[in-house]
């Protein structure tokens, strides 16, 4: 068992043909991925390293069954590419691509609310499941193995590069990921650190969750209120970077409407002291994840 | 996101049938006087910085006559506001307010979609009163799917008590608001006041706009009018800030770099990527080193970059260390960011035995970084040591050169 992404997963790429992606899917396919069709709109019958490629993605799923799309499509066209894959039912949507103005991206993630559909990203770095050998987006590059291994924490990830880090940590603590998740960096995302942790929660091989998080957003706030709420009950180990950014001078006060609709929320003192509240483990280095996971693996 | 001057907001403004007072933009006090004469006194003068506040921070007043637009105007050019030296002035006809409505659109994050905020009691206090007096501040979450209709901007200002041909205008001019946000990608605009004037006209008199810094390639209209970004920074850009947007322009889409400059400090940061700067950062200051710089970097820059960005990092003066420090990464070559880095340094002609460096390189052709910068004379690490130890290091070596900067 993992989450979001397993053995069953029916995966198909769409921007397939573009560098990165077709990187991507070289790397996926050889750490053991199976990748059925990819998509690229006036290139359907070329092939990349073996996977067929369609115009549209109604063709790929008149072939093969998919319940999976990543989305590598270049930031002008993104929002049309995740309206295509919520148009044709497509369950999981992780989107990778970076710099999607924001209007298009709430405009899509409530298309996906309304349509049942769950959205990773944007600007994720990908999802890997190490059980199954299923990775999807360019998490692990070409050494999937450097920094995951089986096992069973869950991480959670704001940060695309630290999530590999925070799996490497889990490693070094002589322990494996059961699923991890780089949830993307944006402002406006789909699937947020509580609805991962939900996730985690019911997955019977998770037994402990490590988590990134950042300045801003209220995600950590909302994690902290969760654990009160026994919404998650298994050990959580969280890390908050970007502590000096309290010290900073604050970027110009600009009118009165962001103010009024977060107040305070965001900064990482605030964010440690609501998940401490809470009971869970927030270490004040990153090394010290590894003792407390030794700690309350053991 | 980029900020958006308030002539440049108010001129879009207009053009989409929002009404706003007639106003001229002044670089000298002589240009304020004549300004002020050919619009009609008394008049308003009011710097025109991408600061918001401005009324709070003294930059806006008023004036009875030509004589006095000219002394007022020339007190405020003289003003640095929040950091920004003012360099023009807004000279507008003064209104005859009878009240102050305030209205603003910005994407809640927590409902993750469009938020109208409105009330009846707008003004420079408008803070303080939906702290202290809720019940008088509206908000009005925008469905993203159905869109936001006449009707719904009739509601929002019905409710707050509007009446009679002040609730229609209103309510037209919230509509078009919202119109324009979409339309130019906004991420907030600020109508503070909304004035409702003694003739019962319902003028913008301010304006606070923010563009979304990644959908100005779809945004002509503000090309050349805004600055992306402008919203992270708490002064006016250095000269090696510009100097390193331009380097980090060179192939914009591969590898992607942020840099800032601290004050004092001698440590030369060059850390990647977002989430593995704010660690590597946090964790000097925690062990006592002064961080001159903040670079993160990201995706995969070729070398030329790095070499650009590295000479920039190392050419603020006092810089005298250099802590380069990376998540393993997961596509992001690391023989070629070495390469950047000890080019960089072999430019600049500085020789690794006498300048403190540490590197933490780990990912994707290692064992290449490894090689090239050990022979090169660089204290190269990869995943034989945590990120946090490699501040600690860097930390070290510069006491042990410098002793005389350590407290």
């Amino acid at each position: 068992m993992a989450i979001l992404v397993d053995k069953n997963s029916k995966i198909v790429i769409q921007g397939i043909t573009g560098r990165e992606a077709s990187m991507v899917t070289q790397h996926a396919l050889a750490y053991g991925t199976k990748i059925m069709a990819g998509v690229t709109p006036g290139k359907e019958g070329r092939n990349v390293e073996g996977v067929p490629v369609f115009d549209t993605l109604k063709r790929a799923c008149k072939e093969f069954e998919i319940n999976t799309s990543v989305v590598y499509v270049p930031p002008a066209f993104a929002y049309d590419a995740v309206m295509e894959a919520i148009g044709n039912g497509i369950a999981l949507i992780i989107i990778m691509t970076e710099r999607i103005p924001q209007q298009d991206a709430v405009r899509f993630l409530s298309a996906a609310k309304q349509n049942n559909c769950t959205i990773i990203g944007p600007n994720s770095v990908g999802v890997i499941t190490p059980a199954d050998k299923v990775k999807l987006g360019a998490i692990g590059g070409d050494n999937a193995e450097r920094c995951f291994v089986s096992g069973s924490v869950g991480i959670i990830s704001r940060s695309g590069g630290m999530t590999a880090e925070c799996a490497w940590m889990v490693k070094q603590a002589g322990f494996g990921v059961t699923t991890c998740v780089s949830i993307g960096g944006d402002a406006f995302i789909g699937s947020p650190p509580k609805k991962i942790l939900s996730m985690f929660e019911d997955d019977p091989i998770t037994k402990t969750v490590v988590m990134w998080g950042e300045p801003g957003t209220r995600y950590e706030e909302d994690v902290a209120e969760f654990v009160n709420n026994k919404g998650f009950t298994k050990p959580l180990i969280a890390y908050i970077a970007g502590r000096f950014v309290e010290e900073m001078p604050e970027g110009t006060v600009f009118g009165h409407a962001a103010s009024i609709i977060e107040g305070d929320s965001g900064k990482p003192s605030i964010k440690m002291a609501a998940l401490k509240d809470a009971g869970c483990h927030v270490a004040e280095n990153f090394n010290d994840i590894i003792p407390i996971l030794q700690n309350t693996m053991a | 996101m980029a900020r958006v001057l308030e002539n440049v907001g108010k001129n879009l403004l207009k053009e989409n049938g929002v009404p706003t007072p007639e106003f001229i933009v002044a670089e000298t006090s002589e240009d304020a006087r004549r300004a002020a004469e050919k619009i009609g006194c008394p008049v308003v003068i009011k710097a025109l910085v991408t600061a918001g506040k401005r009324g709070k921070a003294g930059a806006v007043k008023f004036a009875r006559n030509p004589d006095e637009a000219a002394k007022t105007a020339a007190e405020i050019l003289a003003m640095t506001v929040y950091n920004f030296p003012v360099k023009r002035v807004l000279v507008e006809r003064k209104l005859d307010i009878s009240q102050e409505l305030y209205v603003s659109i910005i994407y809640d994050p927590v409902k993750m979609g469009p938020v109208i905020i409105a009330s009846t009691a707008g003004g420079i206090d408008i803070e303080e009163i939906a702290a202290a007096r809720p019940e008088k501040i509206l908000k009005y979450h925008v469905n993203m799917l159905t869109g936001f209709n006449l009707y719904e901007a009739k509601e929002i200002w019905s409710d707050q008590g509007l009446k009679g041909s002040v609730l229609q205008k209103a309510t037209t001019l919230l509509w078009r608001l919202h119109q324009l946000f979409v339309k130019y990608d906004c991420t907030v605009i600020e109508i503070n006041p909304l004035a409702l004037t003694a003739d019962a006209g319902l003028i913008a008199a301010a304006i606070l706009m923010g563009v979304d810094d990644d959908a100005l390639y779809r945004q002509a209209y503000f090309s050349n009018k805004v600055e992306a970004g402008s919203d992270r920074a708490w002064r006016p850009l250095t000269v090696l800030e510009k100097k390193m947007i331009e380097v980090d322009k060179t192939e914009a889409y591969r590898g992607t770099a942020r840099y800032t400059e601290m004050e004092g400090g001698n440590i030369g940061f060059f850390c990647g990527g977002g989430g593995g700067s704010l660690l590597s950062y946090d964790a000097l200051l925690r062990f006592g080193g002064k961080p001159a710089n903040y670079t993160e970097f990201g995706g995969n820059p070729p070398e030329a970059k790095v070499k650009g960005l590295v000479k920039g990092v190392l050419s603020k003066p006092g810089v005298k260390g250099f802590y380069m420090n990376l998540n393993i990464t997961n596509n992001t070559q690391t023989d070629i960011v070495a390469k950047g880095i000890i080019g960089a340094f072999q430019d600049l002609n500085i020789d690794p035995e006498k300048f403190p460096a540490v590197l933490r390189l780990a990912g994707v052709h290692d064992a290449e970084a490894r090689r090239l910068c050990t022979e090169a004379g660089l204290e190269y690490h990869g995943d034989d040591i945590t990120m946090e130890d490699t501040a600690r290091i860097i930390v070290e070596k510069m006491r042990k050169a410098f002793p005389e900067e350590t407290d």
